[in-house]
């Protein structure tokens, strides 16, 4: 087996397809999801964003529902 | 890059649909997005063998090392400069600590070869945690601001800590989990130190 067989890609949306889902779904029905620094966070973030520094998301899941579609930036 | 690293922690502990937004915040804004080095791969690891995640992980770490070593030749600010040098040595640290795990699980120590003989690793000696490419990550941060590359960084060890958390769970009856423990715990303190440092700089 080769090395990057032992990856797999990250799905990726762009704006526009965010934007859309953000528009037809109430926010209970996904994990919106700021991995940024909290000062990032304050200086602007999504409508209902939920800030997790990327270095606490690992010991933090239990925060979110795995069945819910999540986006994260 | 951060939130591919983040997706790719929420995909190995599976959640089921995850989206990173592409261009991030800038994007959003309707911004020119930044080019970043990666590959857009995360880690997924249907890597069953013990020795087959060892060898995959020691490579990896062989690429970090290398990249964090060349990063603290680098930086002109003698603090985090000192902050690579270390994370350089700790991975090569971490890369003996697999190595004897090697020898318990084969029972042999690791031949010349290893890790290709483990894993094919023909022409992709390039490639560090999170699938991305050290020459492509080392050319990225060439005039970056020091936020930008301890963002980088950021998302490697998440990448990292993952990986070992990861293969911890896999292993959780045998022995060698607390081996994998261990890893996970220093991952986790680079991963402080990098925010805070960060934290400090945006």
């Amino acid at each position: 087996m080769k090395i990057l067989d032992y990856f797999r890609r990250v799905s990726t949306w762009p704006p526009e397809t965010v934007r859309t889902f953000l528009k037809e779904n109430r926010e209970d029905e996904y994990n919106l999801v700021d991995v940024r620094t909290p000062k990032e966070y304050e200086e602007g973030h999504l409508p209902g964003a939920r800030l997790i520094p990327v270095g606490e998301l690992p010991d933090r899941l239990a925060e979110l529902d795995p069945a819910k579609p999540t986006i994260v930036y | 890059m951060r939130s591919r690293a983040a997706a790719a922690t929420l995909e190995s502990a599976g959640f089921k649909q995850v989206y990173s937004l592409e261009g991030g915040i800038r994007a959003w804004k309707g911004l020119v997005a930044e080019k970043t080095p990666e590959s857009g791969i995360a880690y997924f690891s249907p890597a069953t063998k013990p020795e087959e995640m060892v060898a995959l992980a020691w490579f990896l770490e062989n690429g970090s090392r290398r990249f964090y070593a060349e990063v603290s030749r680098r930086l002109n600010e003698p603090d985090i400069s000192d902050l690579y040098a270390e994370l350089a040595s700790a991975e090569e640290r971490h890369q003996a600590t697999l190595l004897d795990l090697y020898r318990e699980f084969g029972g042999t120590p690791p031949n010349d070869g290893f890790p290709k003989s483990i894993i094919s690793v023909e022409n992709e000696d390039d490639v560090m945690e999170g699938g991305m490419r050290v020459s492509e990550a080392l050319q990225w941060v060439q005039g970056k601001s020091t936020a930008a590359v301890l963002g980088l960084s950021l998302a490697l060890e998440t990448n990292s800590y993952d990986l070992y958390l990861t293969m911890e769970r896999r292993l959780q009856d045998q022995p060698s989990s607390r081996v994998f423990r261990d890893l996970s715990g220093e991952e986790k303190q680079h991963l402080e130190r990098l925010s805070s440092l960060l934290e400090e700089r945006t």
